[in-house]
């Protein structure tokens, strides 16, 4: 399953059983969000039921200009993994990023009062030139429409593919913990395809409350496997201990896997959709316990970076540092690092063969903890870092 | 009886191992308690093997064989089938095949009798199936899908097949390998039936997340359970059956 996950990202030939092809793209595209875009002056009821995973409604947040890039031929080429990874490159480098915040400014907000019942859908166009697809109908532009949803029981499979390395080579109750994030609708994110038959799984985010869930076999496992991997760095194991015993009332874990070459433009809004859902929960959940529950004061997140073999990297006297320390998987975690009040590292047991580019590097869980008054200013950080990326 | 187990959190067990009325092969690498399952219920029986094919772990879907002989893919390294041939009963005949198809165990699905074959398998591989195996062979697509290995769980007592299969195409299959057949799913709604379960005659194994309902169908059709099914629905054929016309 993992590999068909793979599969769908790998190429023209690949995005071909996934993303219909629209040729008559500007005019779907604009009766998409003709039809589904919400007037900011319709009141709304003040139960926000934010998604119905039933009919996701959808806004255009994210509009990419199509006509004139029609016509345009990108300067230069980046050269990366895939072809579709290339397309989005290219068009990453196209962009105009005036245009984007103007459409931004002038389609709706995700504020508490307008935002529509429904998942917000971002548009991506890609150009997968120099594909692999035999159609001779493709015209190299290829569509794709990432929706956010509720989690779903469906959607089992999706996600415990994507957690399925989360506690490395642990045998552990991994189907009990998909079913534990499936189950708290109020708050989790699951980034699919529009129209995907197949309905595949790319992203999940969500925020479980490690006192909420104390007495399930999963949530006991991950303790202990924190636990374990912490007692080998001085300092941090008491203060994991706390997070994890006195103080879970207020810790939320933070989980989020994607697909490796999901577009970061997405990012910003799914921490925006998960961090937003984190302060409804405070007030619309119907008891008080559970309101209580999403009053996080910590996040603790568990994670995978790259860290350079030599540690002497430190000492080299070039100032055109081409090789880094650490590689961030998830373009997130550098910023959540940052912020963090502390975190460590661990070897991981899983080596899997690393591309080219990365064989001075070996991968390594990073587990941080960070404050949940942090917040802001991740999603300002982020927000800037995926525009300029 | 049907064991629920996991390999490394994967419950794609089939792909793991592969599980014959003469012999079971199992992955290298894992926990030792994928492969302690196996000895418990298997151990004196029938050999238990650990092996890799072509330095893979993905046994189960590369090699294809019954109690008779096992077929490996061309890219089984000259160490791994001496240790097979080493390890595996002398009455069981292991023979490396250049077929450019390699993952044999999805392109051929087999018990004892007949075998169902991918429909572009060369002409000699099907030959060497014939003689190898000793079973007779036809090229079938299962609901439409050509990796009839993949797609079909079988012994010599029954079938399981994709749940998408027509009720004609289960006739005509059933007909073909003259055992009853069931469309069904393993691992809570996988179609993919042969990497989630594995099956002799006497026992098979499941992914731990099969359902309750999924392995009551697969010890009905397996005719694994203990008693005989007809046994049920005669001492209930009183209640059930309301008037005779």
């Amino acid at each position: 399953m993992w590999e068909q996950q793979f599969s769908k990202f790998d190429g023209g030939a690949a995005s071909r059983t996934i993303l219909p092809q629209k040729t008559i793209q500007n005019f779907f595209h604009e009766t998409l969000i003709f039809a589904h875009q919400r007037e900011p002056s319709q009141s709304v009821p003040p139960s926000r039921n934010r998604r119905s995973s039933t009919s996701p409604q959808l806004f255009s947040v994210f509009e990419m200009p199509r006509k004139p890039r029609r016509k345009q031929r990108p300067k230069s080429w980046p050269v990366t993994f895939s072809p579709f990874a290339r397309a989005l490159a290219r068009m990453a480098s196209v962009s105009k990023p005036n245009r984007r915040s103007k459409s931004i400014e002038s389609s709706e907000k995700p504020t508490r009062s307008s935002t529509s019942n429904g998942s917000s859908k971002h548009t991506l166009e890609e150009r997968p030139e120099g594909s692999e697809s035999s159609d001779g109908e493709f015209d190299g532009v290829v569509q794709a429409d990432f929706a956010f949803f509720d989690p779903k029981p469906n959607d089992f499979h999706g996600v415990k593919t994507l957690l399925q390395t989360y506690l490395d080579v642990e045998e552990w109750d991994l189907s009990g913990f998909a079913d534990l994030i499936l189950e708290q609708t109020t708050v989790g994110t699951v980034v699919k395809v529009e129209d995907d038959e197949d309905e595949g799984v790319f992203a999940l985010a969500t925020a479980l409350n490690l006192w909420r869930y104390r007495e399930q076999r999963c949530i006991m496992k991950l303790k202990e496997f924190l636990l374990l991997k912490a007692s080998q760095e001085k300092g941090v194991g008491d203060q994991l201990r706390l997070l994890l015993g006195e103080r879970a009332h207020n810790v939320g874990l933070l989980v989020s896997q994607r697909v490796v070459n999901l577009p970061p433009q997405l990012l910003p809004h799914l921490y925006d959709s998960l961090f937003n859902e984190v302060s409804w929960a405070t007030e619309d959940e119907p008891t008080e316990d559970l309101r209580n529950s999403f009053q996080f004061k910590h996040y603790i997140i568990l994670s995978k970076i790259y860290k350079h073999k030599n540690a002497e990297q430190q000492k080299r006297k070039r100032s055109d540092d081409r090789e880094e320390e650490i590689v961030y998987v998830k373009p997130e975690d550098e910023i959540f690092h940052e912020l963090s009040s502390w975190s460590f590292c661990f070897p991981l047991r899983t080596q899997q063969p690393a591309p080219h580019e990365l064989k001075n590097y070996r991968s390594m869980g990073l587990i941080m903890t960070v404050e949940a008054d942090k917040i802001p200013t991740f999603r300002q950080q982020l927000t800037s870092l995926i525009n300029e990326g | 009886m049907a064991t629920r187990l996991q390999f490394e959190n994967n419950c794609d067990i089939g792909v793991f191992s592969k599980l014959t009325n003469g012999y079971c092969m199992v992955a290298i690498g894992g926990s030792e308690s994928f492969y302690s399952v196996f000895e418990s219920e298997l151990g004196g029986v029938i050999p238990v093997v650990k092996t890799s094919i072509a330095g893979t772990r993905i046994v189960g879907r590369l090699c294809a064989g019954n109690k008779n002989g096992l077929l490996l893919p061309h890219t089984t390294t000259d160490q791994e089938l001496q240790h097979l041939r080493n390890s595996l009963p002398d009455q069981v005949v292991v023979q490396r095949i250049e077929e450019k198809l390699s993952a044999l165990g999805n392109c051929i699905a087999c018990n004892d009798h007949v075998a169902l074959t991918h429909t572009d398998l060369d002409r000699e591989t099907e030959e060497i199936i014939v003689d190898v195996l000793g079973v007779e062979v036809f090229r079938q697509t299962i609901a439409g899908n050509i990796l009839v290995g993949s797609f079909c769980a079988l012994s010599n007592r029954g079938g399981l097949v994709h749940p998408h299969t027509s009720i004609e195409d289960l006739d005509e299959l059933s007909t073909l390998l003259q055992v009853p057949l069931v469309a069904g799913t393993v691992n809570r709604g996988s179609e993919v039936i042969a990497a989630g379960m594995i099956v002799n005659d006497r026992t098979s194994f499941c992914g731990s997340d099969t359902t309750a309902t999924e392995l009551s169908v697969i010890e009905s059709v397996f005719k694994l359970r203990d008693s005989q099914p007809s046994v049920i629905v005669d001492e209930m054929r009183k209640s059930l059956i309301d008037s005779y016309v």
